[in-house]
């Protein structure tokens, strides 16, 4: 059966057909095929995700070594948390992590996605480029950046031959936001700026092209499209991509394990450093289940705060 | 519409299909593993045991894990169609912590190697590591009796032996005896005099000592030695009695002639990893390394023309301190795994570890100290294990790596990690120690 080819008066931001919505309508009065639909994520979601969490959070009110059973402490973990200098310093490195991350990958991620939809050769060559770090594995960049930013190999080696000597790139410790947290910062802003750049670029090839084509006839200039055309437009996937990059930021723990383990002294350790060190090196599950519960509690307010104050705007494009 | 649907149906079917098959595909593959060994057992078919090691077997050029190797290699072929054993492999720096995960995902390995001190108890206090009392002295009474005498006194608990060592290391101070002849420098014999020795190294261009402090362990070890000469064995004994401190003057000198012996190190000691400064140490960038005697393989594996010119000394005694003969030292062990169902395969493996192969490899070739009473030819050996033996034959007591001698993991990696803050300038030496008391106050006395 063929479906008519009509466009019929737009429902949220897209343009459905007619057949389609009573097809829909239908199957979402059955609640055999509603429940069956959702069966298969809703098992993993239990079994992967929220078993695991509700585990989690009655371990950190245990002691537990994974070994013996789990014996309750109360908030006793809790506690320990709030006296652990490690804990601090973890807490502090996530946060700039994140507020680096975000600030950073939306600044370079425009900016890439700006470039790259104006020019006209190459495009797919750079998007390559920029996107390749993205899809190889961490643990083997983080090896690799650590072996650049070593004393006797990499940067420090040619900054040699002009004279200069280099900085101990992953062990300096002075100041507030120690030099291998913007080192690591700065390799986490090379990995994943291309997924940042590929959101946005996504969202600029959806904008129709006559809206650019109004505002030239206008009399805008290309800096004044981008600023009252594509970035208004572009609000939604930023709330999203601001998002994305503040959870993964708050949970980063591969480039920083690779590339100084959280040290020296702790002093580049963030919560997922801290939580793997105090479960799997030391066997105190309950007390990293409560570091990882301070996660959780951190990553829930950062989004709810991001979708609270990036306002979202749908415009018809 | 109809093709329509049998298509959705066709990938609807198909995804599902590659869910369960991914999702099965990790539990059933180690299950696969286990049920197969469980079920040849029976049928009398080749039972495959695990052993998990902190060196690539394949790409080391360790003389040592080489060693390990050739013992791997000569069981399997013996054994073939009865035992098998592979081999879990992984850096020593990562070792405990992927042991550890394996061990709470409950897939310990039948068979894994392990420092004595708070590492093994790790594993016996949870009852990880199988008794081995029974095993040692009424099953094998023979193989118990090939060990020397005092070979399980760190491996024992309540009177019950919790694992088998395979070697023993000693750490002392390795020198570049062309490097110290061309500074005019002599053999230090006093703290002073090893002052002294650097001064003039460093005056003839070389750097005076390689030390990592990148590896943290590394750094602490000199400390070790520093306290132990300072306060001999009466320091540690107060630390675990609890009637002493970690602030006491003892301790906080250790802690300053360490800084002062910092301005002779290599100036990437910082961020320099262990086998970096290795490296230097047997390139004939620096005159001196404080290391274990297991570093004799490395050392002669990566550049054997080092091995000449390579001395070793007695780390120097502190004037009015405390007895200046007492030598760090260590084992390897092997701990098997309380829930093996491979005993009988796992003692075997035990059995070649120890034998007179392999321990006559580990002195000839290997350059560390046997631990049963095999015959060694010792022109055979490295030139550095008979100035280690002669070393040892003067040594009036041992004490193990300080941060191994701790109350538990955790706390030797608190000494360490207080150690290097020291070191980088970070806090005072007074600050550090009085860190390592806090943490001691808070979490092993006041538990």
């Amino acid at each position: 059966m063929l479906i008519p080819h009509v466009v019929y008066p737009v429902q949220d931001q897209f343009c459905i057909r007619k057949g389609t919505v009573v097809y829909m309508n239908k199957m979402l009065r059955d609640k055999k095929a509603i429940a069956l639909f959702m069966a298969p994520a809703l098992i993993l979601f239990t079994l992967v995700l929220f078993i695991p969490i509700c585990q989690s959070v009655y371990y950190s009110f245990c002691e537990y070594d994974a070994l013996t059973p789990p014996r309750f402490v109360g908030l006793k973990n809790y506690t320990k948390l709030i006296k652990d200098e490690t804990m601090g310093i973890a807490l502090k490195n996530s946060v700039f992590f994140m507020i680096f991350s975000i600030v950073s990958q939306l600044l370079f991620g425009l900016l890439l996605a700006g470039l790259l939809t104006n020019i006209k050769r190459g495009r797919n060559l750079f998007k390559n480029i920029y996107y390749l770090p993205c899809v190889l594995s961490s643990a083997a960049l983080g090896l690799l950046w650590m072996f650049i930013f070593s004393p006797k190999l990499g940067i420090n080696q040619i900054l040699a031959m002009a004279g200069i000597e280099g900085p101990l790139w992953l062990m300096d410790t002075k100041g507030t936001i120690i030099l291998p947290m913007w080192v690591i910062a700065f390799v986490a802003l090379w990995q994943y700026v291309g997924q940042s750049m590929m959101l946005y670029m996504a969202q600029i090839s959806g904008v129709s092209t006559s809206l650019y084509e109004a505002s030239y006839i206008d009399g805008c200039t290309r800096a004044k499209t981008f600023r009252y055309i594509t970035l208004p437009l572009l609000r939604p996937m930023m709330a999203t991509a601001m998002s994305l990059n503040a959870i993964g930021s708050l949970k980063f723990f591969d480039l920083v394990f690779n590339m100084t383990e959280g040290g020296p002294n702790h002093k580049t350790e963030v919560l997922a450093t801290h939580l793997y060190t105090q479960g799997f090196k030391f066997f105190k599950y309950g007390y990293a289940s409560a570091i990882g519960v301070v996660l959780l509690i951190l990553c829930l307010i950062v989004t709810f705060l991001i979708n609270k104050f990036v306002k979202v705007d749908n415009y018809e494009m | 519409m109809k093709r329509k649907k049998l298509l959705s149906l066709v990938l609807a079917v198909s995804m599902l299909a590659s869910m369960i098959v991914g999702c099965g595909g990790g539990s059933g593959a180690a299950g696969t593993s286990s049920s197969d060994s469980g079920s040849s057992a029976a049928s009398g078919e080749v039972e495959e045991i695990t052993w998990m090691f902190w060196d690539d077997l394949n790409a080391t050029e360790d003389l040592i894990s080489k060693g390990y190797k050739d013992v791997i290699d000569r069981f399997n072929a013996d054994y073939e169609g009865k035992y098998h054993c592979t081999p879990v492999t992984t850096n020593l720096e990562e070792y405990y912590t992927k042991l550890n995960a394996l061990v709470a995902s409950g897939e310990t390995p039948d068979l894994f190697i392990v420092s004595p001190g708070p590492n093994l108890t790790d594993y016996v206090t949870p009852g990880v590591a199988a008794d081995l009392t029974d095993i040692l002295k009424t099953e094998n009474p023979d193989w118990y009796a090939s060990f020397n005498g005092g070979m399980f006194d760190k491996q024992t608990y309540d009177g019950k032996i919790y694992a088998v060592p395979t070697n023993l290391a000693a750490a002392c101070v390795f020198y570049n005896t062309e490097i110290f002849e061309e500074a005019g420098a002599a053999v230090p014999t006093t703290y002073d005099e090893l002052l002294d020795a650097c001064d003039k190294i460093q005056a003839a261009g070389y750097t005076p000592i390689s030390i990592s402090a990148g590896t943290a362990w590394c750094l602490s070890m000199l400390v070790g030695y520093l306290c132990d000469r300072e306060g001999g064995p009466d320091n540690l004994d107060a630390i675990t009695n609890g009637t002493g401190s970690w602030t006491d003057q003892t301790f906080i000198n250790a802690g300053n002639k360490m800084v002062e012996l910092s301005q002779y190190f290599q100036k990437t000691a910082a961020g320099d990893t262990n086998d970096v400064a290795t490296a230097a140490f047997y390139n004939g960038e620096a005159a001196m390394l404080i290391q274990g005697s297991w570093v004799i393989g490395q050392i002669n594996g990566a550049n054997p023309e080092f091995e000449d010119k390579c001395g070793v000394f007695q780390f120097p005694a502190i004037e009015g301190g405390a007895d200046p003969n007492r030598i760090i030292a260590k084992t390897d062990s092997l701990a098997m795994s309380s829930k093996t169902e491979h005993k009988d395969a796992v003692v075997a493996l035990m059995k070649y570890f120890t034998d007179d192969t392999a321990q006559k490899y580990t002195a000839e070739v290997g350059g560390k100290i046997p631990v049963t009473s095999v015959e060694v030819d010792y022109d055979k050996a490295p030139k550095q294990l008979k100035y280690v033996m002669d070393i040892l034959a003067n040594t009036t007591g041992t004490l193990g790596f300080y941060n191994e001698s701790l109350a538990t993991t955790e706390a030797g990696s608190e000494f360490d990690n207080q150690m290097v803050s020291v070191y980088l300038g970070d806090q005072t030496v007074e600050e550090g120690f009085q860190k390592v008391q806090d943490y001691y106050e808070e979490n092993i006395w006041n538990k």
